[in-house]
Parts: C-alpha cells; sequence; structure tokens
C-alpha cells in the first residue's frame, strides 16, 4: 500500500492555499459589488421592477352663479384582459358579450389575443364595470376613470368648452382654467414581475390624487337660458346664420350668458352640428380681410378629413370672442363719449342733415337718404344719423379719435378669461385720412369683437371705469372653501361721471323715443342703441343687425349686446334686434330684482 | 496495529455537508418557487425533485462512508468504461433540451451522465496514479495519463464544455498533488492557457462571450450577466431577506440553476454571500484535513478529487455570477437545482467520509 508521502502532502495544502486565494478574491470582488456598486446596480435593479401607475384626479367642476353644476364627472370603466391570468376563457368571453352588449367575436378575439393587456371596451358605465366587476373573473381587469360630463348638453358650449382624451380643457373655460380644474394625478408605484405581472402585497408606494378645484362662474343658467331660448326664436325666424348675445353686469364685469347659437352638444363635440342649413359654419364675412370661404359644407358626403377639421373648429369658435366684426352704429356710443368728453359737441348744438354728406371728395349717405333735416345732438343720437357722427368725428380729428381709441381700451384686447380673443383691426394712424375719420366715426371701416364693443359701452356708462369683462369669479375645493378670489383690473376715469352721466340719458331716449323703441318695456329705464352693418364685401349684400341695451338707464345693472348675423328679409338692427333684448330683459329684469321705475312720460308708439 | 486504531469519522465534515444541503434546499425553493408555479402550478415542483435526489443522495452517502473504499480499487476500469459510455450514449439516444443533449431519460427521471464522468475520473485517477507512484515523476508518464483522462473529456467536451473543463481541472490537480516535481506544472499551466487562448480566438462565438463579459451593459446577450448584477448589487450589506427577492421573478431566467448565488446575494446580503463561501472554504479545509491524513495515497487521491471537484465549480460558479470570468454554465455544488448532480455530489461525500473513517491517530502525527 503506497503512504502518503510529505510532497503529496506539501502539495495538497498549496492547492488549498490557491483556493483559499482565489475564494479571497471572490469575496473581494463581492465586497466591490455588493457595496461599491450597490447603488448603482440596486438602482437599475429598482427601475426595471417599477411600474407607474397613475390615478387620474377628478377634474374640478364648473358651477354657475345659481349653484347649478354646468360641467362635472361621470365615472366610467374600462374593461381590460390580461391574457396570462385568464382562467376561464369561455366563460369570460360569454360574460363580457352578455354584459358589454358587443358580438362574440369582436370579445372572442380580444381575449384570444396574446398580449400583455388588452383593452375589450372603453367609457363603460359604472353600473356595468360594477356588475362585470361582481363576476370576479380571474384575468378581467375593472379599471374606473372619469370622463367629463355637461348635464345640460349644448348650454354655453362655446364658454364651457370640452375635454380630450386625457381630460385636457381643449377650448373655453376648460381650457382657460385648466391648471384649476386639472388637479394633480396621483400615483402608484408597485413591483412587476419580469411579464409585467403586479405583485400583490408587495408594500405599493402610492400618492394619492388632488382633485381639481371648482370653478365658480358669473355666468347663471336661468338668463343664459333664456337668452338661448331668444337667440335661437330670432334666429330661426329670420333664418340667419348665427345669433350672438352678451348679458353681462356693466358695473365689474361680470358675464351673465354669453350665448352663439348654433351651440353644440359639448357631451359629443366632435359631431357636426350642420342641421340648420347649407351655409352653417361660413363666418367668412367677418373675416377682417373680408375673405370669402369656399361654402361647400353642402357636400358633406365627401368631406375629408381635414374639411371636416375646419368645420369643427368653425362651430367651437366663440364668435362674441373670437370674431370681429364691424359694430355699425353702436359704435355711435363711442364717438358720441369721445366728443362730449372732448368738449366739441354739446347737446343743443344743432346740426341739418341732407341725407349725406361730403367729405373730402365723397359723397357718404346716410341710412336715411330723404335726410333727417335739421336736428339737435340728441335727435342725431335718437335718429343714428350719420352726418352727425361724420361732423363729431371730423371735430375731434383723427389724433383725438386714436387718443380715445386708446384711452377707451378699443386697441386693445378687453382680456376675458377665454382664449382666443380676437384684436380689434383698425385703421394705422398715419394711414387716416378725413374719410376713414369719417367713417369710424359712425362704426364702419374697422373690426372689434362682441365682446370688445359690450365692454367698451359697459365702461362708458357705467361712470367711466375700464371693466375686464370674465366669467370666473372664485375657485373652491370641493368643500367649498374659497381657494383663490379671481381679481380683475379696472380702469378708473376712462370718461368723466358727467359724460357717462350724459350718455345714459342719450342712450335712454334713443330707447324710449329713438330708434330703438322696439327695446322698451313699460315700467323699466332701458338705455341702447340700434346697429345695422353691412359685411364685406358690400356685394353680397349680407348684413348684421344690433342692438347693444342696458338698465336701469340711471344706474345700469345689466347690459345685452345681441348680434343676428345674416339675416333674410327685414335687417335693420332696431326691428329686429332691440326687440330680442327686449324680450330678454322682460325676462331677466324682475329676475335680477330689478324695479320697475314709474316713467312720468309714456311714449306712443310710432309708426317703424 | 488495528487493535490500536482509534476509530475516526469526520463529523465536521458531515455537519457542512448536511447544512450545505439544508441551505442549499432553502434556496432553492426560494428561488424556484415562481418558477415552479409559473411552468407547473407548483411552487414547490422543483423543491419535491430536488428533495428526492437529495434523499436518494442522502442515502447513497450513508451507504458509500459505511463501504470501505479499497473496494472500489477494483472498478476503476469499469467507472471509466460505465462513464464514458453514458456520455456517448447521451449524445446518440437523448433528446435536445434547451438546445443541448445532457439528459439520459431513465424510468422518468432524467440523469445527467456527465455528473457520473466526473465521479469516475476521480476513482480512476486515484487508482491509477496510486499504483505508479514513483513514475509519476516523470513527464511521459504524466503524458500518459493526461492521455488517458482525454477521450473522457473529449466526449463531455461535445455537449458541455464546462463540465469538460472541470474534468480536465481535477486530472490536473491529481497528476499535481502525485508528482513530486514543480516546473512540469508551470509548463503544463502555461501549455493550457495557451491552448486555451487559441481556443477562444478560434471561435466568434467564443470571442463574443469575452465582449460580452467585458462589457455586459453594451450586448444583448449580456442580458444574463446582467441581471445577475443587479440582483447581487441591490442585495447591498444585509440583502432584501429571504424570500424577497425581486430579481428571481423572471428576471433572472432560470434562477435555481447557474445564477442561484446572485439571488442568494439579494436575499442575504453581503454577509449571506460570505458566510456562503466560508461554508465551502470549510469543507475544503475538511478535504485538505482529510486527504492529508489518509491512510494511504490512493485515499488522499480520492479525496484530493473531490476537493478539486467542488473548488473549481465553487470558485467557477461565483466567478460567473460575479461576472469575474466569462460566462459558462457551472452550477454551485449542493445549491443549484440538479437532481443528478446532488447525488453524485453526496456520493462523493461519502466517499471522503469513508476515507475519513480510515485515518489512524497512531499514525504519522
Amino acid at each position: 500500500m503506497q503512504r502518503n508521502k510529505t510532497y503529496n502532502r506539501k502539495k495538497i495544502l498549496l492547492i488549498f492555499a490557491a483556493i483559499l486565494l482565489v475564494l479571497l478574491f471572490l469575496g473581494g470582488r463581492l465586497v466591490y459589488l455588493m457595496i461599491f456598486c450597490s447603488e448603482y446596480y440596486g438602482q437599475k435593479a429598482e427601475t426595471l421592477h417599477e411600474r407607474e401607475r397613475d390615478i387620474k384626479a377628478a377634474r374640478g367642476k364648473i358651477i354657475d352663479a345659481t349653484g347649478t353644476v354646468l360641467a362635472t364627472n361621470r365615472t366610467v370603466c374600462t374593461i381590460s384582459v390580461i391574457h396570462s391570468q385568464l382562467e376561464d376563457q369561455e366563460k369570460v368571453i360569454e360574460v363580457l358579450c352578455r354584459e358589454l352588449g358587443l358580438s362574440e367575436e369582436t370579445v372572442r378575439k380580444r381575449v384570444e389575443k396574446v398580449s400583455a393587456i388588452e383593452r375589450v371596451k372603453s367609457n363603460v358605465d359604472k353600473e356595468t364595470g360594477d356588475k362585470i366587476r361582481s363576476y370576479n373573473l380571474a384575468g378581467v381587469k375593472v379599471d374606473e376613470d372619469y370622463k367629463r360630463y355637461y348635464p345640460y348638453d349644448s348650454l354655453a358650449s362655446k364658454v364651457l368648452g370640452f375635454t380630450g382624451g386625457d381630460n385636457q380643457g381643449i377650448i373655453g373655460l376648460e381650457v382657460k382654467y385648466e391648471e384649476y380644474l386639472k388637479g394633480t394625478n396621483g400615483k402608484i408605484l408597485t413591483l412587476t414581475d419580469a411579464r409585467g405581472v403586479e405583485i400583490e402585497n408587495a408594500g405599493e408606494r402610492r400618492a394619492e390624487p388632488i382633485d381639481g378645484n371648482n370653478l365658480h362662474i358669473s355666468l347663471d343658467y336661468n338668463i343664459q337660458m333664456y337668452a338661448q331660448q331668444a337667440a335661437t326664436k330670432v334666429m330661426e325666424a329670420k333664418e340667419a346664420d348665427s345669433v350672438s348675445v352678451i348679458v353681462m353686469n356693466p358695473q365689474n364685469g361680470e358675464i351673465m350668458a354669453m350665448v352663439n347659437v348654433p351651440e353644440f352638444n359639448l357631451n359629443d363635440p366632435f359631431t357636426l352640428n350642420t342641421v340648420s342649413g347649407p351655409e352653417e359654419g361660413t363666418e367668412g364675412t367677418e373675416d377682417p380681410a373680408g375673405e370669402t370661404e369656399g361654402q361647400e359644407a353642402g357636400e358633406t358626403a365627401a368631406m375629408t378629413e381635414e374639411k371636416k377639421q375646419e368645420l369643427l373648429n368653425q362651430m367651437w369658435r366663440n364668435q362674441c370672442i373670437n370674431d370681429t366684426y364691424e359694430p355699425g352704429s353702436t359704435f355711435k356710443i363711442i364717438t358720441a363719449s369721445a366728443a362730449m368728453e372732448q368738449k366739441v359737441v354739446s347737446l343743443n348744438d344743432s346740426f341739418y342733415c341732407p341725407g349725406y354728406k361730403m367729405v373730402e371728395d365723397r359723397r357718404i349717405r346716410c341710412h336715411k337718404i330723404a335726410g333727417h333735416g335739421a336736428e339737435d345732438f340728441t335727435q342725431g343720437i335718437m335718429n343714428s344719423c350719420n352726418p352727425v357722427f361724420i361732423e363729431l368725428g371730423l371735430r375731434l380729428g383723427i389724433d383725438n379719435m386714436y387718443q380715445y381709441f386708446s384711452q377707451f381700451g378699443l386697441l386693445s384686447k378687453t382680456h376675458i378669461d377665454l382664449p382666443g380673443e380676437a384684436a380689434t383691426i383698425m385703421h394705422k394712424k398715419e394711414n387716416m385720412g378725413q374719410v376713414e375719420l369719417a367713417t369710424v366715426s359712425f362704426g364702419q371701416s374697422f373690426q372689434i369683437t362682441p365682446i370688445q364693443l359690450a365692454t367698451t359701452v359697459s365702461s362708458l356708462i357705467n361712470g367711466g371705469n375700464r371693466i375686464t369683462p370674465h366669467f370666473g369669479v372664485a375657485i373652491k375645493d370641493n368643500q367649498g372653501n374659497l381657494v383663490e378670489e379671481l381679481q380683475y383690473e379696472t380702469q378708473e376715469g376712462i370718461v368723466s361721471s358727467e359724460t357717462s352721466e350724459t350718455l345714459r340719458m342719450l342712450l335712454e331716449k334713443v330707447v324710449s323715443e329713438g330708434s330703438g323703441k322696439r327695446a322698451y318695456i313699460e315700467g323699466f329705464s332701458i338705455g341702447g342703441k340700434t346697429a345695422t352693418s353691412q359685411t364685406l364685401p358690400r356685394s353680397a349684400h349680407r348684413y348684421i343687425s344690433s342692438f347693444v341695451g342696458f338698465s336701469p338707464a340711471e344706474d345700469p345693472q345689466v347690459l345685452a349686446l345681441v348680434i343676428i348675423n345674416n339675416p333674410q328679409g327685414v335687417y335693420y338692427g332696431g326691428t329686429i334686434a332691440a326687440p330680442v333684448v327686449q324680450e330678454i330683459f322682460s325676462n331677466i329684469l324682475p329676475y335680477l330684482g330689478i324695479e320697475r321705475t314709474v316713467q312720468p312720460e309714456t311714449m306712443e308708439e310710432e309708426g317703424a | 496495529m488495528k487493535e490500536k486504531r482509534v476509530r475516526y469519522f469526520d463529523y465536521s465534515l458531515l455537519f457542512i455537508v448536511i447544512f450545505l444541503v439544508c441551505f442549499g434546499l432553502m434556496m432553492l425553493y426560494s428561488t424556484s418557487s415562481y418558477n415552479g408555479q409559473l411552468k407547473f402550478h407548483d411552487a414547490a415542483y422543483y423543491l419535491k425533485k430536488q428533495l428526492f435526489a437529495t434523499s436518494l443522495g442522502l442515502l447513497a452517502m450513508f451507504i458509500v462512508s459505511k463501504i470501505d473504499y479499497h473496494v472500489w480499487k477494483s472498478f476503476w476500469l469499469l467507472a471509466y468504461i460505465a462513464g464514458f459510455g453514458m456520455c456517448v450514449l447521451v449524445l446518440l439516444v437523448a433528446d435536445e433540451k434547451k438546445g443541448s443533449k445532457r439528459w439520459l431519460e431513465i424510468g422518468g427521471m432524467s440523469f445527467q451522465p456527465s455528473e457520473l464522468a466526473k465521479l469516475a475520473i476521480i476513482i480512476f485517477l486515484a487508482v491509477i496514479i496510486s499504483k505508479m507512484p514513483a513514475k509519476m515523476g516523470k513527464l511521459s508518464t504524466i503524458v500518459k495519463v493526461v492521455g488517458m483522462t482525454l477521450p473522457m473529456v473529449g466526449i463531455v467536451a461535445v455537449e458541455n464544455l464546462s463540465t469538460a473543463i472541470i474534468i480536465l481541472g481535477i486530472a490536473i490537480a491529481l497528476i499535481f498533488v502525485a508528482s513530486p516535481k514543480y516546473m512540469q506544472f508551470i509548463v503544463l499551466g502555461g501549455v493550457v492557457v495557451s491552448v486555451g487562448a487559441v481556443f477562444i480566438l478560434t471561435a466568434s462565438y467564443r470571442m463574443e462571450r469575452l465582449k460580452i463579459w467585458l462589457e455586459p451593459e453594451k450586448h444583448e446577450k449580456g442580458y444574463q450577466t446582467l441581471q445577475g448584477l443587479y440582483a447581487i448589487g441591490s442585495g447591498g450589506l444585509f440583502g432584501k431577506g429571504l424570500g424577497a427577492s425581486m430579481q428571481k421573478l423572471g428576471f433572472v431566467p432560470e434562477a435555481q440553476n447557474d445564477m442561484i448565488f446572485s439571488i442568494i446575494c439579494e436575499e442575504l446580503g453581503l454577509f449571506g454571500a460570505i458566510c456562503v463561501i466560508l461554508m465551502f472554504l470549510l469543507l475544503i479545509w475538511r478535504f485538505m484535513v482529510i486527504a492529508n491524513n489518509a491512510q494511504d495515497l490512493y485515499g488522499a487521491l480520492i479525496v484530493t478529487g473531490i476537493m478539486a471537484h467542488i473548488s473549481i465549480q465553487v470558485i467557477l460558479n461565483i466567478a460567473v455570477v460575479t461576472n469575474s470570468i466569462p460566462n459558462t454554465g457551472i452550477s454551485l455544488p449542493f445549491i443549484s437545482y440538479g437532481g443528478t448532480s446532488v447525488l453524485f455530489l453526496l456520493s462523493e461525500m461519502g466517499l471522503a467520509l469513508s476515507v475519513s473513517r480510515g485515518i489512524r491517530f497512531d499514525m504519522e502525527e
């Protein structure tokens, strides 16, 4: 038997020593990896394991002045299947078919598809979602989600706006107050295995969502309804393209109603509302350049995507804010204010209207071809006599006219809290001659937005404070706690209070005795001004009839502007627009608590 | 002489082995339950199979430790032929599993002949060398012995290069211990290294492995290595706790196999990993003690072979998992999943214990 020799032992020891050395090295390597590289690799591993899932925050509501909720959320469910977790495929298919009302073929395709997660149906009612959840089917996932919901469908559609797929505001107040409404999404950090399946009880980290705050607006559901009804009525009666109504508080700029009929359904904003006529949505004549867009709306069958998008954008336009027009005679309020402020006219100044006025080599007609004859300034306003206002404009001169444009805020935007406000389109001062000055004086050859007109008139009649028109009043949380009171700028003294007072008196006369008498309501003192303007190109013979009225004339609490776009038949503002204001006022003045005052003089109706 | 013999039995070795086996089963369950649930809807699927093989192995260890190891002397040729034959057989009849033919199906159980080959080569060489200790100094003898080993290495290398390397390593260790010289081995080492280098450089896929080794994050195929490193790195000092590994959830593919050490690192931290290495070191130390005190050269060589086998596997495995060397598939003894492996490892332990019984205190020291 061979003995174990010393050199054998030595070599065994040597091998052991070598092993020890190598193992020591590996131990060192482990120390390096697990202490010095720990953070690096650990971080990388963590990002590999973690899945971040958003918990949607509920979007804030939009609530009107009466507390009526105009925009809220509805819980909807998304039903999906996780293929790898399915146990009883046939049962899943059967249940989903029945509950979702989908064809078996559709459901089978989704269920049998081998994918990480397959969406079967989204925007499912909460009840249906709950019912499916109660089946406790393995591999079927019911996720709840919020969807924006507008309880009154088309009410103030162009004001409220709607939200897109990610619940983000797209137009209107929804986009303007996005920051307040959207809230902060929460997050769930979960751990998943390599297949992406969440691990239960893995100690998920959660950041709770913070719901959006509620937006309280000055819009009044009832006034909006009255205004919308009146607008729809006149639009149908006069076969007009569109009718816009603004009802606001001239003292502080709070807008109580803003109607642009035809409105669209906010719960279905991507469907065109082209039921009221083939020429729907062709507001091209109001465009500054006076361009006439192709009126191809009739060819809806062959409508391209691009064309449809264009029509949708057209449908979503808020004409009160996004479009400009020639204000026409309503602008005489501004010219009169400027002239009175500059003291180039007094109430007793006498004028003579032969039916036209020569400015340089141009003969500018009055709307009354026979002429108004001899009249004083008060009568000039009541008659809405163009030569009188041309005379005022010429007395003011270009510099002063420009100065008052600027002073009254007409050259800047109103800064209303709605997106896309159009700017005033006005002659450059250096390009303005006497003819331009003359036409500007009675509201032609330049363009402003309806909200600009309403705001400027409000500011002139409220004692001279240029107010900022607005909807947003306050931001409150869901418990009703005030988060932020919205503040708006007021510029005081754009006209003297004397001028403002005289103006109110003059405009009251327009309604009680002059061209605006169709806005008159027994027992109320109402001021106002009519306008009839022709759109560009003049050859198209398209008109815009408008009327701006306010009440009580002595201390205006409410102002309404009605604009009827392209009415058929009689198109005089005093004839068709003033009655709309009259109808709205007769409804809302009592509602607003404005009391009837005993009028000392009762006007007899005169022939139109 | 026999009357004077104090019966010795290496309980320390037995204890370490049992500890490692139990620890291995625990880690195996921890790492395999996810895969078991996923593939076989039974979290304990792998554990059950391993438990069966382990029981068989413990029984084999017990029996082998009772048998005088000299009995195996007469089986040297049979062992070689059986090992070689099985390896040939596996190439001929086996179905491919995961792209290689490594398993023989015997009565519903799979059997990996390369594991047998390792044990066979240990006995074969121990017998051969112990027959001609005096000639071991000669280069010709060394060449002869290596030459006898090469067919086995070759046949195993066809499908399982890593095991072939282990077999070659065992052979070199035995020859080294038996030979009184050193110089030859430095030369031999040089030859092996240069042949190995040529071997690697001639095949493009091996070059690729080398590149993956150097920059695992830049190669798509470095996925496994990288996932192992993520697991090790996220372990930190004390680990995430037993069972709390994230990487075993499909990130480290087949976590219960060769990469199991990375999950040990993740769950038990640096502390646990060092403890495991220390346990192996203790095991190897016991082998050294037994080999040094063995009754005869034959016994010493058997234990040296076992020591070489275990240490090469432990070193290569941990080196691969820590990306210290390029990736090659070597399992961690007693811990990685593999029935044949644990069965033969425990048989080897029986053999070592049997050798330890032969130690006589009245001799030499």
